[in-house]
């Protein structure tokens, strides 16, 4: 909302500065978010006089001017295109230097600077304005040509009374009452402990043309049209407003159009009230009605956009057709035009529900349907009519028909809220007085009276503000005007122990662990194309309104964006890409489960995605590409940092349609995620020529096991390591024979590790070497030669006959 | 006699030790002087031809010549091997160090861990809630009626009629509040979505941390206290800050806390659009229509709710002009953090 300075002085004598008034609405809530200094743009504009005119001797269109816009210096040479220029004219120039509002030969109508430019070979100094370019008027067709009283030399700015400031405020859904002047000085006016006037309106209304003979109003839906007034003036004449006019509504950010429609607009932003002006002549019957469309109706809207309407809508219409929206838009076929003669002048209060049901479904938002929305004063309509008929009669020399068609069969009356002074002080932590209390309430036009119980107020809020419904929002009241500031800051001795969350603390740790250990985090999207989402999951959520298709469906696998982010840094020339990433991810699920809301599953998942050289480059080791143990390491050493054992994993092949070589991890029984290569096809839809490992584990499950330390008692004998190595067939699986070394010597083997591994011609076809090193002890003894080599004999016996190895001398 | 000898040879150790730079230097020395048949040994031999009178003051001049002698010797010796050892080993000890690869945290992360460091040890608990979240938690309770204009203050996906992508972390506090015994003082972390169009100011999903504090008897000046201890701590002690009349439909009073923007120090600069203030979250007291909505008596019951966005807040603090390329997840980009 644009409020002008000069506007508000109307109502409110103010002292201030603008840039201290500008302070003092935002300590109210009326959020200034710009100060527009108006002459500014206007700057580098002046009056000037045409001196001579000649025709320009390349262009039939075009002449050479002679204007003078100093009154002691040389007059400029103008090249000007205008149908209109001629000698003595008074002038608007753009001097060198100016930025042009508006560019007419652009079809978007940027601003441009001017230069001193040759044009056909005549240097031209300057521009020659039209109202369109300086953005003050339609007219484009010819320059604007002045009184010629105008005194050459004076800018622009300070000849159109343009010393004004704009206050561009962002008014809160509950503030209706100040999106327009008067509210906004009754404000201050409070908050100064000033008086504010409203506007004397005289009515000269010709006593022998009752209005009630001229038309006749019908309301069939009071629900969404609780008031409707209409007032008649005949014999306007439809043409230019007055400067002033034109001048304040251009400060508050409104195109001047005629002196009808100008008014109607003025009134609105004095008042608040939204107001209609309709062609009388082109209501048929000279009847309104009001009442809900028809179905599939269609109507066309001032703007020129057809509607076909659900029967939702309210509509007014005349004896046979619609011929606006109510409170949204008018329509092209009672639309004021210049030769309009009687007005019929609507101001009436239409439901802030139904206004904003239609203008959101019809995508219409205008002034008048912001205001309705937010809910304007009910009692106003009657005095905004009459004041905008006034102001119409005197600007367009017509007469006021007498009288008033008001339909409103139920007035809506001041709502009655019981105030506490003690209810205030507990709420802000204050001690404000009664008397205090009361001096705030009346100064925003509230009316008080005392209460039963001493200390409480009857309130009777005026239906400008109906914002204020409960006891609560009277609070707010005085706190806004006492001032937040002058409000205690308080500490609060008190302490309250928040216990550290476990989960909370152990996600923290993986986040540092894994920065700790080369990866970084990254952030992605959790928004993506349906396309792609179908390669990485069943059960999609998709978004109704998404912003484009791209960002229809929620990840249903940290993986898709990840990719995305491998593809990217790929393509950004990184040869290794090693992060993680800790978000949600989302499915469907009509399992009654602990989902939050039913329907809908959400996980919060750890992924960890590597690709490219195992490390940067470096002199000590060789160059490799990542593959599938360095992941599988990395998150069991992962799961170890943040406290879990490895006896509480269990990890083993489990075939998935996402990744290839994947291995599932379980903790304690309990499945929580997998580790995989990505398969190439997903590579090539990525367009990754490397390969990508990728894990993705539940954040929530593996947070949530117990790693509470205890200690062991170790051996306090010498541990003994014997190294053994077998020869087996090629598709035997190393953690087969692992883990049946460790069954067998399960009471004195503390250590296995595999620590030789390769396949060679001499070995014979489909065979491998593998060789293990064992940690032999015992917790209370020192083990004797012979006990060791009957362990390590059982050892190498089972795993002979299990697995047809062939023992190999070492 | 065998003065004359002693000076000289003492004159000629003088000149040779300093020459010497190298072990097999050090031996031709240890030879030549100090071995058994070297020429100090060869002094004490000259003692024999003086008299018995003169032998302890030629004595005490050999001996203390032997003496300063062998400390030189040793403490070059000494020098000269263990750069011998170096060169002998051949270590090039401007190598590169074998590394520990570094990896960062996100920058957000960074941002949002110290949000909830300061709260916590304020004695805020930490809580989480749905990314879909349904119309009643989302709007409804927390007192946005249906067709208000409020709804219009935050875009909305919609996933169905009823269920939405949570416009706010927001919607947590109806969740927190009904399901936890009072009193009530936690934070609210998480990821929230608006459904406008992304540019470099904004972008459709960021971060928010809210905040929740109910109980008996807690006041606006309680919730003005704790804001701006926290300002204090997260922006630093000599901030100016300032607190103005704002609306949520879920509070009331409902303020927004405004700081001196850090860059231009209050003068006016693009970031503040020319204001000097920065507004860094909005506040108010729990409306009773919530707290009623929660299942507490708004006459026995208080509490204030604050929000803060995490991603423009972190743009700030790094000196970053574009919100996208925290999503853009470049490793040139991440490794600066």
């Amino acid at each position: 909302m644009r409020i002008s300075y000069n506007w508000l002085r109307r109502y409110i004598d103010l002292k201030t500065s603008p840039e201290e008034l500008s302070l003092k609405l935002t300590s109210l809530g009326l959020e200034v978010e710009a100060v527009d200094y108006l002459g500014k743009e206007l700057e580098g504009f002046v009056i000037g006089e045409v001196l001579d005119v000649q025709k320009h001797q390349n262009a039939d269109r075009l002449k050479v001017c002679q204007v003078r816009v100093h009154k002691k210096q040389e007059p400029l040479q103008i090249v000007c295109g205008a149908p209109n220029v001629s000698t003595g004219q008074k002038v608007i120039i753009g001097l060198i230097g100016a930025t042009v509002p508006h560019d007419q030969h652009d079809p978007s109508g940027k601003p441009f600077v001017l230069a001193k430019v040759a044009i056909r070979g005549i240097e031209s100094s300057g521009m020659i304005c039209s109202a369109k370019e300086l953005g003050i008027g339609e007219d484009g067709a010819g320059i604007m040509v002045l009184d010629s009283k105008a005194e050459v030399g004076t800018p622009l700015a300070e000849y159109m009374g343009l010393n004004d400031v704009a206050f561009e405020i962002g008014i809160t859904p509950n503030r209706p009452d100040c999106l327009n002047h008067i509210g906004v000085a009754r404000d201050l006016a409070a908050s100064y402990g000033k008086k504010y006037t409203l506007p004397s309106v005289i009515l000269r209304e010709n006593k022998k043309d009752p209005v009630s003979k001229l038309a006749t109003v019908k309301v069939e839906n009071t629900i969404d049209c609780p008031r409707y007034t209409a007032r008649i003036i005949r014999n306007v004449k439809v043409q230019e407003s007055p400067a002033w006019l034109k001048q304040l509504l251009t400060s508050a950010g409104l195109r001047p159009i005629n002196n009808v429609v100008d008014v109607t607009n003025f009134v609105m932003l004095e008042y608040g009230q939204p107001l209609h002006a309709f062609d009388y002549d082109n209501l048929a019957q000279h009847t309104i009605v009001v009442k809900s469309a028809a179905k599939g109706e269609k109507f066309t809207t001032l703007d020129g956009k057809n509607h076909t309407l659900n029967g939702s809508e309210l509509m007014i219409c005349d004896g046979g057709k619609s011929v606006a929206i109510g409170g949204v838009m008018g329509g092209m076929n009672s639309e004021i035009s210049s030769g309009t003669s009687t007005v019929l002048l609507e101001s009436a209060y239409f439901s802030p529900t139904s206004v904003r049901k239609t203008a959101k479904k019809l995508g219409i938002s205008t002034d008048a349907s912001f205001r309705f929305e937010r809910g304007i004063d009910p009692n106003i309509t009657a005095d905004a009519s009459a004041r905008a008929a006034s102001l119409i009669a005197e600007l367009s020399e017509g007469t006021i028909a007498s009288g008033i068609i008001d339909v409103y069969p139920k007035k809506i009356e001041n709502k009655k809220i019981i105030l506490r002074t003690d209810r205030v002080n507990t709420m802000l932590g204050t001690t404000l007085t009664s008397s205090q209390i009361k001096k705030f309430i009346v100064s925003i036009g509230i009316h008080v009276s005392s209460g039963k119980v001493k200390g409480t107020f009857v309130c009777s809020i005026p239906t400008f503000r109906p914002d204020l419904e409960q006891e609560i929002d009277l609070i707010e009241e005085v706190a806004r005007l006492y001032g937040y500031d002058n409000i205690e800051n308080k500490t609060s001795s008190e302490v309250m122990f928040s216990k550290p969350d476990q989960k909370e603390q152990r996600t923290n740790s993986i986040r540092k662990w894994c920065e700790s250990n080369g990866l970084n985090e990254i952030m992605t999207n959790s928004l993506i194309d349906r396309q792609t989402a179908q390669l990485f999951g069943k059960d999609l959520v998709a978004v109704r309104n998404p912003l484009s298709v791209e960002l229809e469906i929620l990840r249903p696998s940290l993986f898709s964006t990840m990719l995305q982010t491998v593809a990217f840094n790929y393509n950004h020339g990184a040869s290794r890409v090693h992060c993680f990433e800790i978000g949600n991810i989302f499915s469907t699920d009509d399992s009654p489960a602990k989902n939050y809301v039913q329907g809908y599953a959400e996980k919060n998942m750890i992924g960890i995605c590597i690709s490219g050289t195992a490390h940067a480059l470096s002199w000590h080791e060789k160059q490799r590409n990542v593959d599938i143990f360095d992941l599988k390491g990395l998150v069991l050493s992962l799961l170890n940092g943040i406290g879990l054992d490895n006896s509480n994993l269990i990890y083993y092949n489990a075939p998935s349609s996402l990744t290839e070589m994947t291995i599932g991890v379980e903790i304690n029984g309990t499945y929580v995620g997998s580790i995989g290569k990505c398969p190439s096809n997903l590579l090539k839809k990525f367009k990754i020529e490397q390969d990508v490992y990728f894990a993705e584990l539940d954040v929530e499950a593996i947070v949530a096991f117990d790693t509470a330390k205890k200690y062991k008692p170790f051996s306090k004998f010498p541990t003994v390591v014997r190294d053994v190595a077998f020869i087996v067939g090629k598709e035997t699986p190393v953690g087969d024979i692992e883990h049946v070394i460790r069954t067998i010597g399960s009471s004195t083997i503390t250590a296995v590790t595999l620590f030789d591994l390769f396949e060679g011609k001499t070995l014979g076809e489909g065979k491998k070497s593998i060789a293990f090193s064992i940690s032999l002890n015992s917790i209370d003894k020192t083990l004797t030669e012979a006990e060791i080599d009957s362990v390590v004999s059982s050892v190498t016996g089972a795993v002979i006959k299990k697995f047809g190895a062939t023992l190999r001398s070492m | 006699m065998l003065d004359q000898k002693i000076n000289e040879l003492q004159a000629e150790i003088d000149l040779r030790l300093p020459q010497i730079t190298s072990t097999e230097e050090l031996e031709k020395f240890r030879i030549e002087f100090l071995a058994r048949s070297g020429k100090l040994a060869g002094l004490y031999e000259e003692l024999k031809t003086v008299s018995k009178e003169q032998k302890p003051l030629f004595g005490q001049k050999i001996n203390a010549l032997k003496q300063s002698t062998e400390t030189r010797f040793e403490s070059l010796k000494s020098s000269i091997l263990s750069s011998a050892d170096r060169q002998a080993l051949d270590v090039d000890i401007t190598l590169p160090g074998r590394m520990i690869p570094k990896g960062s945290r996100h920058p957000i992360t960074l941002t949002m861990e110290e949000m909830k460091n300061i709260f916590v040890s304020m004695g805020f608990g930490i809580v989480y809630g749905p990314e879909i979240e349904d119309d009643y938690h989302n709007f409804e309770a927390l007192n946005f009626a249906a067709n208000h204009p409020a709804r219009d203050m935050q875009d909305t996906f919609f996933v169905k009629d009823d269920i939405v992508l949570r416009t706010h972390t927001t919607p947590v506090q109806i969740r927190t509040m009904k399901s936890r015994p009072l009193p009530i003082r936690v934070i609210m972390p998480g990821r929230v979505y608006r459904n406008e169009a992304v540019s470099s100011r904004s972008n459709y999903f960021f971060h928010q941390v809210d905040g929740l504090y109910v109980d008996k008897h807690v006041t606006f000046a309680d919730l003005k206290g704790t804001l701006v201890t926290f300002a204090k701590n997260f922006y630093g002690n000599d901030i100016k800050y300032r607190f103005r009349p704002s609306y949520f439909p879920f509070t009331e009073p409902s303020l927004e806390m405004d700081i001196t923007c850090f860059l231009c120090k209050g003068k006016g600069c693009r970031i503040c659009k020319h204001t000097g203030w920065l507004e860094v979250l909005g506040a108010g007291m729990v409306h009773p229509n919530v707290l009623r909505n929660c299942g507490h008596n708004p006459e026995q019951v208080s509490g204030y709710a604050f929000g803060m966005g995490v991603d423009r807040i972190s743009l700030l603090r790094y000196g970053i002009d574009d919100i996208r390329i925290f999503f853009e997840n470049d490793i040139r980009f991440l490794n600066q953090f």
